[in-house]
């Protein structure tokens, strides 16, 4: 596994999988994060999350959650166990301070390349495949809003070489040009499926670029975090590089 | 932000106008909370923006109200707002909290 991290950014190679991430805070520091944790000998999660407000008290509350999403990992990695658990643990946290934090979970097993999907109250995944983009359609309600984690479950995709999935957080399709006009979903899924020679990071990068044509250097509201994830090897024949 | 607070029987009406957002989310909550109503409706219809802090701050009021046998009903939302609500599972909250506060 080869993993380089630099300042806000964050680059993932593990069992077939690259994945590359950053995030842009707007002003004062915020509560977006992301995470790459690798599990055993095939596993690997890609996670993105935000925890709701502004400055040190949400910076505090998402690296608390960050500590807890490992630590769920870590008893047990099932994709559906980890976010109940969080809910519960990092839940009573958040209704602490009267907040909130949303997360979608991805899990990739490099040997059946199956991708596991988890949401909580976040934006859903894209998936890029054969030039084309589809919305994941996994749904749920944000960590530290209901005791219970109340969601629609384990959403699965197989992926191929090639495949590419792209995370992010609302400050990406909220933010705005001089206009009143958002980014938007539909503007992402475009430069999305443009993709697909790309690697992940690159990827990211033009993303991140086509941004920010759009805003033309306006000052954004919200951090901006995306994450994409490539498939790199093919499913069965990976052990782990 | 500009809060605009009507009655009409026994219920408050806080029409809502502008960006509801970190810096500002205390003014509406401070004025939710001095309301004696058994009902404060919240009319969003002349919101363009609200942010995570003020999602967080309308449930949590809703809660609140809930608990004491009182009713926050968020009204009139634009679509846009509408759909950043639903993403973070807004209204299936409401609903839940509607028949057990303590959910």
């Amino acid at each position: 596994m080869i993993e380089v991290v630099t300042g806000n950014e964050q680059i993932l190679k593990a069992y077939g999988l690259e994945g590359s991430g950053c995030s842009l805070p707007a002003g004062q520091v915020g509560g977006d994060f992301f995470e790459f944790i690798a599990c055993d000998e095939r596993t690997v999660f890609a996670v993105i999350g935000d925890v709701m407000g502004k400055g040190f008290r949400a910076a505090r509350l998402m690296e608390t959650i960050r500590h807890m999403l490992r630590e769920c990992i870590r008893i047990n990695p099932h994709p559906l166990e980890v976010v109940r658990r969080l809910n519960k643990v990092g839940g009573y946290e958040l209704l602490k301070y009267g907040a909130f934090a949303t997360l979608c979970l991805l899990c990739y097993d490099g040997i059946t390349g199956r991708l596991s999907c988890v949401n909580a109250g976040h934006h859903p995944p894209l998936l890029l495949s054969d030039g084309k983009v589809k919305v994941a359609r996994c749904r749920g309600v944000a960590l530290g809003l209901l005791e219970d984690y109340l969601g629609s479950g384990v959403e699965e995709f197989f992926l191929a070489p090639g495949d590419a999935v792209v995370l992010y957080t609302d400050g990406l399709v909220e933010a705005c040009g001089p206009g009143e006009q958002r980014y938007g979903l539909e503007r992402l899924k475009e430069i999305v499926c443009l993709q697909g020679g790309a690697d992940a990071d690159r990827m990211k990068q033009n993303i991140l670029s086509d941004l920010e044509t759009f805003t033309r250097g306006f000052p954004q509201k919200d951090d901006v975090t995306l994450v994409v994830t490539k498939v790199t090897g093919k499913g069965g024949e990976m052990g782990g590089d | 932000m500009e809060i605009r607070v009507r009655q009409k029987k026994g219920m408050a009406i806080l029409e809502v106008e502008g960006e509801l957002d970190f810096s500002n989310v205390e003014q509406l909550q401070q004025e939710i909370q001095r309301r004696p109503e058994e009902v404060v409706e919240i009319d969003l219809q002349g919101l363009r923006f609200i942010d995570s802090s003020g999602a967080g701050m309308l449930l949590s009021l809703a809660r609140h109200l809930y608990r004491q046998g009182r009713t926050l009903r968020i009204a009139r939302i634009p679509d846009h707002i509408r759909e950043d609500l639903e993403v973070i599972g807004f209204f299936r909250v409401l609903e839940v909290l509607e028949t057990n506060p303590n959910a």
